[in-house]
């Protein structure tokens, strides 16, 4: 890099094209073209083949099945604080008590449903909801209501086997 | 010398930024994504506003598609190699050690158990093989499976994962099958519901 004090020539200034057979530094042309094709095509694939980690979930706590001996221990539900709600293919019944009631017809929108349930809450206190979903009942509508229960916090529900009159609400109407 | 200044120069484009930009969004993407666990066949979930996340390990995947066909996955390979063992020594089947790879690297399957080393030979698997779910209910299989995956992993949490249109008797059929293992508690997986109206 330095010159030689034994070169120096005075009057003579060192030029860059010397003869002097250095390898004159010159400008390096990088082409950057295929650098950036495999960074897009590596956030490509990554876009494609992944997914945003943690899918959404809904927790459900079921009762466990309780043991023989514990059947009779059972402690009695009050019938007028039970509320059915019968889930059909496209449409549900809603109905308080267990014995004779007069269900009425609501249609499977989440709205509808929470403010059924809102209506028994104001009505009841500690009210039982008795989700009964028939054969022909969709997974969907289940998490809705499901959905729904959560969003009024009702406290107590459980799905439930449905009733000889269950059977002949979806008998009778459909 | 005024014909010499005339002579445009090319545009010189500095593409520093873009790389840099490129690059940032791959990292990004490495980071936070996980791999799509390849669903053998599509799953349509049903919409939720529960915004619990999912666990992120220790979790036994039962998925059930439109037709009802039920498939069982668990998350780590390692689990999976074992509960593999210990069915198929329960069931005196005798597998290979390719098969039990090939099992361990399915996320989920839904053959029965005497299908099991015709799958696992196959030249395919996963969506490319035709796979008719586990059979669920008194005859089936699944709640070996579930009690097996349980006892090598206690600490295993249940999440099912079915389309919207499956038919409740199945999906009862699935939660009796838990409730029987004495399993209680467990999660649904929903799609995330983008709140329109505010209610």
């Amino acid at each position: 890099m330095f010159p030689n004090l034994d070169e120096i020539e005075v009057g003579k200034v060192h030029r860059s094209d010397d003869k002097e057979k250095k390898a004159a530094k010159r400008e390096v042309n990088v082409d950057m073209n295929p650098m950036v094709d495999l960074a897009f095509l590596l956030l490509t694939f990554f876009m494609l083949a992944t997914t945003f980690n943690k899918p959404q979930a809904m927790e459900l706590v079921v009762p466990a099945k309780p043991k023989e001996s514990d059947i009779e221990k059972e402690t009695p539900v009050k019938e007028s604080k039970t509320y059915s709600l019968v889930l059909l293919e496209e449409k549900a019944y809603w109905y308080r008590g267990i014995t004779d009631p007069s269900a009425e017809e609501i249609s499977l929108d989440q709205d509808g449903i929470e403010a059924a349930l809102r209506a028994a809450q104001e009505a009841t206190e500690g009210m039982i909801v008795l989700i009964k979903p028939l054969e022909t009942a969709d997974y969907e509508d289940l998490v809705m209501v499901f959905d729904a229960l959560n969003n009024v916090e009702a406290e107590r529900y459980a799905l439930s086997e449905p009733t000889d009159f269950d059977i002949k609400l979806q008998n009778g109407k459909e | 010398m005024s014909i010499l200044r005339n002579i445009r120069k090319k545009p010189k484009l500095d593409m520093n930024p873009m790389t840099d930009m490129a690059f940032l969004l791959v990292t990004f993407f490495m980071m936070t994504t996980t791999f799509k666990a390849d669903l053998p066949e599509e799953i349509m979930i049903p919409p939720s506003q529960a915004e619990l996340k999912l666990p992120e390990s220790d979790i036994c995947t039962i998925s059930i598609t439109d037709e009802g066909k039920v498939f069982f996955g668990v998350d780590n390979k390692h689990s999976r190699k074992r509960i593999l063992a210990t069915i198929s020594g329960q069931r005196g089947i005798k597998l290979s050690n390719d098969q039990a790879e090939a099992f361990s690297l399915q996320s989920s399957f839904g053959v029965p158990i005497d299908e099991l080393p015709a799958y696992l030979d196959a030249e395919v698997r996963g969506k490319y093989y035709e796979q008719n779910g586990i059979a669920i209910g008194t005859e089936g299989e699944l709640d070996d499976w579930i009690m097996t995956a349980r006892m090598i992993n206690p600490k295993l949490r249940f999440a099912i994962q079915a389309d919207g249109k499956v038919k409740y008797p199945i999906i009862n059929t699935v939660f009796e099958t838990l409730r029987d293992l004495n399993i209680t508690r467990f999660n649904l997986v929903t799609d995330k519901k983008i709140d329109v109206s505010e209610s």
